[in-house]
């Protein structure tokens, strides 16, 4: 049986559920994979497929087309900004015209691609990079609020955790904010806006799955905590066998109706 | 004679977080009973039934202003500006012309909507009308608001959303800037409601209202609730304490319960 963990988010209840995350004994070995890479195999697709936990709790519902906007270049900014924050001792807002100013410089030198972040934020007028500043500004405080509270050591995750399944034209891929070293190994903190819905338990089972996939020995997180800051409200998920094969298995029917999706699309 | 004062006049946000060694603690056990007392209150109006579409509840639901009035796009894109221009100030942006910029940040946050489209579909006359006043609004914002302390962890547009009675009640707020942190062992966070509007009682209810949503989103009571007006450069601020809160819970009530009645 799966357990999901509900928490107001209360000053100290992050690290309650930090201090409390248990031994997780679970890893994913080569069998595993090779089970899994075989069940996404049995699920056809002429096209690459790329599933996150938002897919998994939307039904296998593909993404819209991707376009920049400042709330989309919140989470990347503040992340990086608050990476550069506690490596340089800057405040939030100093960092994060740090890192804007250092994306332009970088675009200005043509060393970036078109449709990056870098080459978004240099076509922008200044009023825009304001905006797109001030929404940095504002994720990377309250990823700071959360964070500050904790009296274990954490640091911001450097990237999102990325697994392509072998032979089965599939990569995944786990959102990741920030990572606590716990008494009994890591836990991830997963951000996002708004308020979790009735899929959000699967969603962080599917990202605990990912983040497991992509750790090279395959040993999950002790815990994997989802942070809805502006409902209050934290989910955790704990890294053991069952949460990983009831993420596993999400993933794979989100695999199958994202093939519906794209049959009705076609038709 | 000229007459100069001894020191600089303090600016907005240093008058709202005022003398840091003054600061209460900060208060984590008023949160608990609001919550208790509130859904004690709505278990008392619904019971068990689940209602089919959820009553939401947002700021504007407790301002007693006419829906004529709320519904002139024209006030409505002026106070969509001035608060573009608020999230500009907080980030250091240059403000020569107030207008242009808003506009140009409001394009690049939104893309297009109604409001936007309703902005370029303006006469030279009325845009004119729309820039002058948002320009007048915007000068009167940044005079008085002073810099701003990247310490102070600095947000704007902060939202937020509560799930109450089972669901059935969903309070939805947005704070135009949030300043100070839940985390320090003293009160620190500071709410600040920019309007272009005179301040009134309406607006009054409405910063009740956003402490109350702060406190049940953090269970931290804020330290200050505060407005400020575009139209006037008034200031209204308020302390926060268990008796603003109530206050805060018996008009959110009326205000259940009234349009509760009409769905």
């Amino acid at each position: 049986m799966t357990t999901l963990t509900h928490r107001r988010c209360t000053p100290g209840a992050l690290d309650e559920l930090v201090a409390g995350a248990p031994v997780s004994s679970a890893s994913l070995n080569d069998d595993h994979r090779r089970s899994l890479s075989a069940r996404f195999r049995a699920v056809p697709t002429n096209h690459h497929r790329a599933i996150d936990a938002w897919m998994v709790e939307h039904g296998g519902r593909p993404h819209d087309g991707f376009a920049w906007s400042p709330v989309m270049t919140r989470r990347a900014l503040a992340n990086a900004a608050l990476r550069r924050a506690r490596a340089h001792d800057l405040n939030v807002l100093e960092a994060v015209n740090h890192e804007v100013d250092e994306l332009i410089v970088r675009a200005a030198a043509g060393y970036v691609r078109a449709g990056s972040l870098a080459s978004y934020l240099a076509q922008l007028s200044p009023e825009a990079r304001a905006i797109v500043r001030a929404e940095a500004a504002s994720w990377a405080a309250q990823l700071t609020e959360a964070a500050s509270g904790l009296a274990h050591s954490w640091s911001v995750a450097v990237a999102d955790a990325h697994y392509d399944v072998e032979h089965a034209r599939t990569s995944l891929r786990a959102r990741r904010d920030l990572v606590v070293e716990g008494p009994h190994g890591r836990v991830v903190v997963r951000v996002r806006a708004g308020a979790p819905g009735k899929s959000a338990g699967p969603g962080l089972r599917a990202d605990l799955t990912i983040d497991a996939l992509s750790d090279p020995e395959g040993c999950p997180s002790s815990r994997f905590v989802g942070l809805w800051p502006e409902a209050g409200v934290l989910l955790c998920v704990e890294g053991a066998m069952e949460n990983l094969r009831a993420g596993a298995r999400d993933l794979v029917r989100t695999a199958v109706a994202w093939g519906r999706y794209r049959l009705a699309s076609a038709a | 004679m000229t007459s100069l004062l001894d020191t600089p006049p303090l600016g907005l946000l240093d008058s709202l977080r005022g003398d840091p060694a003054r600061r209460p603690a900060r208060d984590l056990t008023t949160a608990p009973g609001l919550r208790a007392h509130l859904e004690d209150e709505l278990f008392a109006l619904w019971g068990d039934v689940v209602l089919a579409t959820p009553l939401v509840v947002r700021a504007s639901s407790l301002r007693s202003v006419s829906a004529v009035e709320l519904a002139q796009p024209l006030a409505q894109a002026r106070g969509v500006l001035v608060n573009q221009t608020l999230r500009l100030l907080c980030v250091g942006a240059d403000l020569e012309r107030p207008f242009e910029s808003a506009l140009n940040a409001w394009r690049c946050e939104v893309g297009s909507n109604d409001l936007v489209n309703y902005v370029d579909a303006l006469d030279a006359d009325e845009r004119a009308r729309l820039a002058s006043a948002v320009d007048a609004h915007a000068r009167t914002l940044a005079g008085a608001f002073g810099p701003v302390g990247g310490r102070w962890l600095p947000r704007t547009g902060v939202r937020a959303s509560q799930r109450l009675a089972g669901g059935n009640l969903i309070l939805r707020d947005v704070v135009d800037l949030m300043v100070g942190s839940t985390a320090t062992p003293h009160a620190s966070v500071v709410l600040l409601d920019v309007t272009t509007a005179p301040l009134d009682a309406n607006i009054e209810r409405v910063t009740r209202y956003h402490a109350l949503v702060q406190t049940l989103r953090t269970s931290t009571t804020p330290l200050r609730t505060s407005a400020f007006s575009t139209a006037t450069g008034e200031l209204w601020s308020h302390d926060v304490d268990a008796v603003l809160l109530h206050q805060a819970l018996d008009e959110l009530l009326e205000v259940v319960r009234r349009v509760g009645a009409r769905s």
